[in-house]
This record gives structure tokens, sequence and C-alpha cells, in this order.
């Protein structure tokens, strides 16, 4: 047995749920190893403390009188500098706000924290209603869902409409053919686009319809970009 | 009678000249123009992972394997501003016509042909022109075509497979590896897939004109959404297919 097992052995024998066997083998170790030997000695001491000393405990000193005690000693040596200070030179008011502690006990600190938490739901909850009546005041959830669509492509629409500006800008470069080509194309995918949106305007909720715009706009980005670098 | 001989041959004579200008003017603008055409053609050694990398603007680019232990690189440059400047980083062969000709306005058409060892995976676009890969067994072959093109993959055993164009036609003839990926996309074309009977893939077929034709390989467990779209598992589902098609069709074929 080495040292590392005995000393698990060990708690298992401060316990008394050690078998005959590992006392065995334990105690042959203990009497050979005394680093091991003190190690059962402490804990033992410790376990045979805690029993006897079991349900004893002191009384907790009164916080709050602590408390009071140690402000007024802070404040009473303060206070003689804070005289002499005054003597001198009187404060600013941003000096005195931003030299002013704020002492809050437990139960203020709480309410103070309650409050805000109150303040900050019942302002968010007051602006989250009126936003929502602003935008969709008296829309069916069908509308709803269509303004939720729009949005989305509007979003794309910025980056489209920032490529197509690159496009425009070195088209003039290109030959006719290519012209042709970048013209049909993106006739084809705003095609693409379009039919989907319909799609999406008759049923809101419909999968296919919006896979299939996002993939086309997609494509429709990326055809922009390759064709922006030529 | 004699003069009115004489008066005849003149405008005989002068008409044959002409046309003999004209004839030459041609062979020699005909001449003219066969010779602005560059010709490229390049030999690299392959090694035992060959990757070859090819973003062209417009033009042709063919892909086929031959059994030499090197990649053959030829092209047919339609300007002579144009520039082509393959370059060769261990395994990898990368040709990149836009990064080559930045600034140089038109080049007009480049196309190329590519004779690659079997083994070697392949990533080829262009703006504009028609791909045609054949004979390939590689973890990766991409055929990307930005605007119009046919693609044609025949003969591909792949783990990886993109193909995705916006107008053209799509075919694919070849295997699906068990852990693959495949990709077939288009927004207007027909997409054209031809398999073994046994292939084992799970299928996310899309197109909103309902022109999804599974034939041998539909079965009950397929979920459709009004026949736009179809998801299931053909086999045990070994491989996933992706396949979208915004105005055209979609069909599976068994080989």
């Amino acid at each position: 047995m080495n040292c590392e097992q005995c000393q698990e052995l060990i708690h298992d024998l401060v316990d008394g749920q050690i078998s005959q066997r590992d006392e065995f083998t334990l105690n042959t170790h203990l009497e050979d190893c005394l680093d091991c030997e003190s190690v059962r000695q402490d804990l033992a001491s410790i376990v045979v403390f805690c029993q006897m000393h079991r349900g004893e405990y002191e009384a907790p000193p009164n916080e709050q009188a602590l408390w009071l005690r140690i402000r007024n000693v802070i404040e009473a040596e303060n206070g003689g500098r804070v005289n002499t200070q005054t003597v001198s030179r009187r404060p600013s008011f941003l000096g005195r706000l931003l030299g002013h502690t704020w002492e809050l006990s437990l139960p203020q600190l709480a309410a103070s924290t309650v409050a805000i938490v109150l303040l900050v739901s019942l302002a968010t909850t007051v602006g989250l209603r009126r936003w929502g009546s602003e935008s969709t005041h008296g829309a069916p959830p069908q509308a709803q869902a269509t303004n939720n669509v729009n949005d989305r492509v509007w979003q794309r629409t910025q980056a489209i409409n920032y490529w197509n500006q690159r496009v425009a800008e070195n088209k003039a470069r290109w030959s006719p053919e290519m012209r042709d080509t970048f013209d049909r194309n993106m006739r084809v995918i705003d095609e693409a686009v379009s039919n989907s949106m319909n799609e999406l305007n008759r049923n809101p909720h419909d999968e296919v319809s919006e896979q299939m715009l996002n993939e086309s706009l997609n494509d429709k980005l990326a055809l922009l970009k390759e064709f922006s670098d030529l | 009678m004699r003069i009115k001989l004489l008066s005849r041959q003149r405008p005989v004579r002068a008409t044959l000249i002409a046309a003999g200008a004209i004839v030459t003017l041609i062979s020699l603008s005909v001449g003219a123009a066969i010779n602005a055409q560059q010709q490229l053609s390049k030999r690299y050694p392959g090694g035992k992972n060959v990757r070859v990398e090819l973003r062209n603007i417009s033009g042709t680019i063919i892909v086929e394997s031959w059994n030499k232990n090197e990649i053959r690189l030829s092209a047919t440059i339609e300007s002579k501003n144009a520039h082509v400047e393959p370059k060769q980083i261990n395994d990898c062969l990368m040709v990149d016509v836009m990064g080559d000709n930045r600034g140089r306005g038109d080049i007009g058409d480049i196309n190329f042909k590519l004779q690659v060892p079997v083994n070697s995976s392949i990533d080829v676009e262009t703006r504009r022109g028609n791909i045609n890969v054949s004979n390939i067994r590689s973890g990766l072959v991409r055929a990307y075509v930005s605007s119009e093109g046919d693609i044609e993959l025949s003969n591909i055993s792949a783990t990886h497979v993109v193909a995705q164009n916006v107008i053209g036609n799509i075919f694919f003839d070849g295997e699906f590896s068990s852990g693959g990926t495949y990709e077939f996309k288009s927004t207007k074309g027909e997409i054209t897939i031809r398999i073994p009977g046994n292939s084992a893939f799970r299928l996310v077929a899309a197109s909103p004109t309902k022109q999804i034709k599974l034939n041998d390989f539909w079965n009950n467990g397929f979920k459709t959404q009004d026949g736009r779209k179809y998801v299931g598992d053909v086999g045990d589902g070994r491989s996933s297919v992706s396949v979208t098609n915004f105005s055209g069709s979609i069909t599976f074929l068994r080989k």
C-alpha cells in the first residue's frame, strides 16, 4: 500500500466505515509510515473536536452596531480634517457631489434595486407597447408577417444597392456581350426574387418561398460581387 | 465587231481583279485574326494529391483525366492583351485570370483545357461559359458559373461535388460516395442527375415550378410540400444531396 491509498482509507477509518481487511492493511502501513500516522491523528483530532462541540456556537456580533461603531470612528477621525479644510477653502458643488459617499443599509439597497427594476420594466413595457402600436397598428397577423419579409428584403437591398453602384461604375468598360450577359442573368434572378415575394405575400409562412427568396437574394448579391470586379 | 469584243473584255478583267483583291484581303484579315489568338500549352508535374484551381472570366473550361502523373494546361486566348500566368505551389496548380488581368479591361474569351491525373481535386469557375469535367475520382469537384453556361460533370466519383450556375443546364453523371455532400443549383435551366440504382443518399430537392422527377428513386418515405420540395432518404441516406432549381426541372435518372 502506498501513502495515497493509505490516506484515502484513513477517511473511511475515521468515519468508522472501513472493512476489517482494509483496516489491517492500513494499520500495517501506519506502523511504518510516520507521515500517514500524523495525518490520521490530525483528522481524528478534528473529528473528535467537532463531535464534542456539536451544537455550540458563538453568537454573531450585532452587525448593525458594529458598522455604527466603525462609522463613528471614521467620522470622528475625518471630522477634524474636514473642519480644518473648510476653514481654508469651501469645496465646489461638483466636488461635493463627487466626493459624497453614499451609505446605504442592506434594506435600503434592496429597496433601491427593486425600485430600479420596476422602473426599467415599466419603461420597457410602455415603450414596447407604444412602438408596437405605431408599427403594426390595426395590422392583421398576415400583414405583420409581410412587413417582416419586406424588412428582411429591405436589409438585403441595402447591400445589393452598394454592389449595384460598384457594378454601374465599371459597366462601361465591359464588352457588349458581357453587359448583355449580366443584364440577362440579373433579370432572371430578379424574376426569381419577385416570384418568391409574390408567393410570400400570398402565404407569409411558406417555407419553400422563404428559402427561395433567401437563396435568390444571395445569388443576386453574388452575381453583383462577381461582376463588380470586372 | 472587234471593237465590241474589246469593250466587253475590259469589264470582265476589272471584275476579276477586284474579286481577287477582295479574296486576298479577306484571307489576310482571317489570317491576322488567327494570328491574334494566343495559344498556351504547359505541363506541370503532378503529385499524389493534385489540386487544380481555375478562375476564368469568360470562356469554356474542359477538365479531363489522363493516365499520366502530370497536369497539362492548354489555353486559347482570344485577346493579345490577356495574360495567363499559372502558378504551382506544391501539388496545387492555380490559374487566376481575374487576378492576372486586373485593370486590363475586356480581354475576351479564354478557353481552357486541362488534363489531370484521375485523383485530382478540381475547383473551377468562370463568370460566363460552359464547364465540362469528366473522369475524375477525388475529394472535390466544384464547377461554378457566376452567370450563364452549361455544366456537365461526367463519370465523377468525388466526396464533395458542387455545380452552380444562373442560366444553363447542369448534368451530373457519376456516383454518390458514402458520407459525401452534393449540391446542384440553377436559377433557370434543367438539372439532370444520373446515378446508379443502388445509390444511398438523403435528398433535399426544391423547385417552385413543381418539376421534380425522382423516377426510380422515389419512395413513400419522401415528404413533400405540394410538389415544390421533396425531403427524404433513398436507401440508408449515407450521403447528402441538395438540388435547387428556381425555374427549371430536376430529374433523377438511373444508370
